[in-house]
């Protein structure tokens, strides 16, 4: 493993010997390591029960130089893998160097701003970790899962599936414009899903942590199983429109695949995003707020700085049903700023599959999302008046169907859900019977009420926690398939 | 560097493997070490937007071991300094993915008990081979000067912006390289392969007043050289011809009607790069044997095909005579390969014969657990990670009739034309797909173009309603392919001819 010093040395050191090269010029290092234990229990099939335990870790260093001659600004980026010595740093100030280009759209590298909130948030026990030890993390959710279905007499028919994941990572960045930080951080999640499949019902348990201690697996597999006894005997509903609890994975996963991208300057700079020119303008109902922040305390997607060395913070995006906001990198947060709108560059990342990567430049990625409500309810009062409704505990497949300006999407709701009678969770809705077809505008635009409680949540792929609440909203229309 | 950098570590991927062989309780292990040379340049509305030229390199280390035997995996990727470390760097991975494999054994064995399906890792045995195979190409991607990938995407972008005023965002990104990758295994295999990679990939974004702008992303692609830039692809057009088609339709949409939905279904006919996602959605994914078994349950769910070893749809009639599909890595395509990441030779598995389900695309531990010969189709977007069963070039096949007949024949239907965005149930039993373009067809002719549509079906009833299929037979490359967690991006060959079936339409939400 490499140690945070090594990597401060190497940005340090680096931009040190590459001075008298009389360029701008920011270096960033990371080591990151990903450790991954994915389950695959199937009670009829042969199967393996942890079925990969495995890993992968990448390190290296990555230059962005900004190049002027004879008045002429160009701009490169090269980087370098497995390698941290100075060497390193003048190979890949060498590939920027030659793949240097003029960009009208840039104006300068980051240049500080602030002092960072977050310290010492990281798990040294977590980053230690022993690789059998996280074996056994895996194994632990297993066991969750089966202990409940044990003791509710099932022993067929089961699949129990998801993963184990610890992610460690170790980012430094030096800059000529005087940038000088470094960031530690550990990640924990467990996201499990069982099956009892001749009864045609799935359930969902996780755990997330950014210690070791308070990362309870066997819990998320418990959950997950119980979530899906709980759903067994569903009905079908006929299609229709109906009032919608929207619980927390719904919710995050609307945000992920649909409301996040599109509040995102990546989306602006294309023309693509239901909110094009509608910053400073009502676009959803006013008890709802939705902010990025990615400075929260103790939870799993806060970092002390970006991938830009800029303080991580809250960026609020709506705020009382009104738009205020973007996520914003530095380069399209000064290219799309302009007198009356300026976009505050919290969310700069270098995220790739294994975590901070310094073989990518920064884009922009949501950190964690935080849904509030203006006049927030305990979850009995979010039920409280719906004659007949349904509640949706888990959706897949969400995308914006009709691309993501349209705001149109589509998904199907596969687990962990009821019909609502008489203000009461009643039976359950057998999954895989309903696909909902709906545009986001409407979705955000009938919010009727928000829980208090929220939970992070996550969904398969995505680089953010949703900080979730339950949602309830009029007039979402829901079509019935798998008929034939 | 480049890939024939490789042709001195065969020698040490052999030690490394012997020295797996030796570890205690060891059954079984294979090493993959791959580079690639790639070269790439984006540009956005006539500026350029980032150029870079880089070697990847990455290695990956699967074994087998413990008295319940299981797997242990590791993988990384590699800097030019690791290439005189191989040996120890191969140790090191080799040791962590033996130590887990033990580990994960013991565990396996204490919960037998609460969970008897545990069973051991049995690998279907398969024929070991010896091959090298070299890429394809007829412009070298190594020759090709950066700044001509740079100069070509900031020509196209302005071009793109240059159609319409309504054009508000063009992007491309053009990307060309080599790859190799060496393959050996405890049993004796050892594969050299190497393929080729050059494509386009394209976003546009128009808008007309203060319409919904309309946008459409799309991908040119082969796994040959720098002359898929010049029309040797699928669309027989050069990147440009191809990129201001693009934008043109993309224009043209924005003064497009939206489609309205219905209720019931209705006539449509599908074009063949529509249905290019259809089967990729539709019989490539749940035809994946690893889906089948459920061991996807959690990310990207189960398959319709199969509900236990006992119950499925194998041998059974899923769809109409009319419809046969198949998956075959030996045709060129991004799905083309002559070994899977096992070490397996590639063959065509086919799906479906004339209406009857024939079987599943598989790994040597999947097979061993259906019964079924190997056939090939576990594969890694790079070496750290480990194989899946992954769709190669997985198509419907060909028809007998003239695409133009039938449209012709429609009294009052649709023509869904250009794949864009799909959603699927869980067990890929539904889906509803968008297009780029619908036309109304009205006594067999095209009479209106509307955006925002698609169709929506279940999928055993679309399958069972086709009553033509086309002799216009397109393979397209699908780039983005995602399974697995952590989730790889895998390049796959999708495509069919034209097809006549019912579906509901899907459209604007109202």
């Amino acid at each position: 493993m490499i140690g945070i010093d090594e990597l401060r040395n190497c940005v340090g050191k680096g931009l040190e010997a590459t001075k008298k090269d009389g360029v701008e010029l920011e270096v960033f290092a990371s080591w990151n390591e990903l450790v991954t234990m994915r389950l695959n229990y199937t009670s009829d099939i042969p199967s393996m029960g942890v079925q990969e335990p495995k890993s992968t870790q990448s390190f290296g260093v990555g230059v962005q130089a900004v190049f002027k001659d004879k008045g002429k600004v160009t701009i490169g980026f090269g980087s370098e893998s497995n390698n941290l010595g100075p060497r390193a740093v003048r190979e890949a100030l060498r590939k920027a160097r030659r793949y240097r280009f003029f960009d009208p759209d840039f104006r300068s590298l980051p240049s500080p701003a602030g002092t960072p909130t977050l310290s010492n948030y990281h798990d040294p026990a977590a980053m230690e970790a022993k690789d059998t030890d996280i074996v056994d993390l895996g194994w632990k959710a297993l066991r969750g899962a089966l202990t409940a279905f044990k003791e509710k007499g099932i022993s067929k028919s089961i699949i129990v599936g998801g993963d184990v994941c610890v992610l460690k990572e170790k980012v430094a960045i030096k800059s000529t414009m005087g940038i000088d930080e470094f960031d530690e951080s550990t990640i924990l999640t467990a996201t499990i899903t069982t099956m009892v499949e001749n009864e045609s019902v799935k359930g969902t348990g996780w755990s997330t942590s950014t210690h070791l201690q308070g990362f309870d697996p066997e819990a998320a597999g418990r959950e997950a199983a119980e979530s899906a006894m709980r759903t067994i005997g569903g009905k079908r509903i006929p299609p229709g429109v109906y009032e919608v609890i929207f619980s927390r994975q719904p919710v995050t996963d609307l945000i992920s695949h649909i409301i996040a991208p599109s509040l995102s300057l990546s989306f602006l700079n294309a023309s693509n995003t239901p909110f094009l020119g509608k910053l400073g303008k009502k676009v959803c109902s006013s008890n709802l707020s939705i902010y990025d922040h990615g400075a929260l305390p103790g939870q799993i997607a806060s970092k002390r700085i970006t991938c830009e060395g800029l303080p991580t913070g809250r960026t609020d995006l709506v705020s009382n049903g009104l738009l205020v906001g973007f996520l914003s990198n530095h380069y399209l947060g000064q290219k799309l700023s302009n007198p009356v709108a300026t976009f505050e560059p919290r969310n700069g990342f270098r995220l790739h599959a294994l975590g901070r990567d310094h073989n990518v430049q920064a884009s922009i990625s949501p950190t964690n999302i935080v849904v509030e409500g203006r006049e927030e309810v305990p979850k009995e009062k979010l039920l409280s008046g719906i004659k007949e409704g349904v509640y949706i505990g888990r959706i897949w497949y969400t995308y914006p169907i009709n691309g993501m300006a349209a705001g149109d999407f589509t998904s199907t709701v596969i687990a962990d859900s009821f019909l609502i009678r008489d203000g009461e969770i009643s039976t359950p809705l057998k999954p895989n019977t309903v696909r909902i077809n709906s545009n986001i505008n409407h979705i955000i635009n009938n919010v009727h009420s928000v829980t208090k409680e929220k939970k992070a949540t996550l969904v398969w792929a995505a680089e953010e926690a949703v900080i979730a609440p339950e949602i309830r909203v009029a007039g979402v229309r829901l079509d019935s398939i798998a008929t034939s | 560097m480049g890939i024939e950098t490789l042709d001195e570590a065969g020698e040490t991927v052999k030690e490394s493997i012997d020295y797996a062989n030796t570890l205690s309780g060891c059954k079984y292990a294979d090493i993959r070490l791959g580079l690639a040379e790639c070269k790439s340049a984006s540009s956005e509305n006539g500026t350029p937007k980032g150029m870079e030229e880089e070697v990847k390199i990455s290695f990956g280390v699967r074994l087998v071991a413990g008295d319940m035997p299981a797997w242990g995996y590791y993988g990384q990727p590699l800097g030019k300094a690791d290439l005189r470390r191989l040996s120890k760097t191969f140790r090191m991975g080799i040791n962590k993915a033996h130590q887990r494999a033990l580990a994960n054994s013991r565990n396996k064995a204490a919960m037998k008990e609460l969970a008897p399906s545990l069973s051991p890792v049995r690998l279907a045995p398969i024929e070991v081979r010896q091959d090298v195979i070299p890429a394809v190409y007829e412009e070298d991607p190594r020759g090709v000067p950066l700044k001509e990938v740079l100069a070509l995407a900031v020509k196209i972008t302005k071009e793109m912006r240059a159609v319409s005023p309504c054009v508000k965002f063009a992007m491309i990104s053009l990307g060309t390289g080599i790859s190799r990758e060496l393959f050996q295994s405890t049993e004796g295999a050892k594969i050299d392969q190497s393929t080729a990679l050059t494509y386009a990939h394209l976003y546009v974004v128009a808008q007309k007043g203060n319409t919904i702008p309309e946008t459409f992303i799309d991908h040119l692609g082969e796994q040959r050289g720098w002359e898929i830039t010049r029309g040797k692809n699928v669309y027989g057009k050069s990147a440009l011809d191809f990129a201001l088609e693009r934008t043109r339709d993309t224009v043209e949409l924005t003064g497009a009607d939206f489609l309205p939905s219905t209720d019931e279904p209705v006539v449509v006919v599908t074009d063949p790069n529509f249905n290019a996602l259809l089967v990729h959605e539709i019989i490539g994914h749940p035809t994946e044997a690893d889906r089948a078994l459920k061991m996807e349950t959690s990310y990207a769910g189960r398959s319709w095909l199969l509900r236990g070893l006992t119950d499925n749809e194998l041998g059974k009639r899923i769809g109409s005579e009319l419809l046969t599909a198949f998956s075959d890595p030996g045709m060129e395509g991004y799905g083309y390969y002559k070994y899977d990441s096992e070490g397996v030779p590639a063959k065509r598995v086919i799906l479906i014969d004339k209406g009857i389900f024939k079987g599943f695309m598989n790994g040597r531990e999947s097979a061993n657990i259906m019964g079924m010969e190997p056939n090939g189709s576990m594969r890694a977007t790079e070496c750290q990670y480990m194989p899946l069963v992954r769709m190669t070039n997985t198509v419907i096949a060909a028809g007998d009739r003239n695409p133009e007949d039938i449209i012709a024949e429609v009294k009052d239907g649709y023509y869904v034309v250009n794949n864009r965005i799909p959603s699927i149930s869980e067990s890929r039993e539904n889906f509803r797909i968008s297009a780029q373009k619908v036309y109304r067809i009205k006594d067999g002719k095209l009479v209106k173009l509307y955006r925002g549509g698609g169709i929506s079906a279940d999928s055993r009833d679309f399958f069972m309603n086709i009553a033509a299929v086309g002799n216009d037979f397109k393979l397209f490359p699908i780039p983005n392919c995602g399974k697995g967690q952590p989730m790889q991006v895998m390049k796959v060959g999708n495509g069919g001819p034209t097809i006549r079936s019912k579906a509901r339409l899907t459209g604007e939400y109202k």
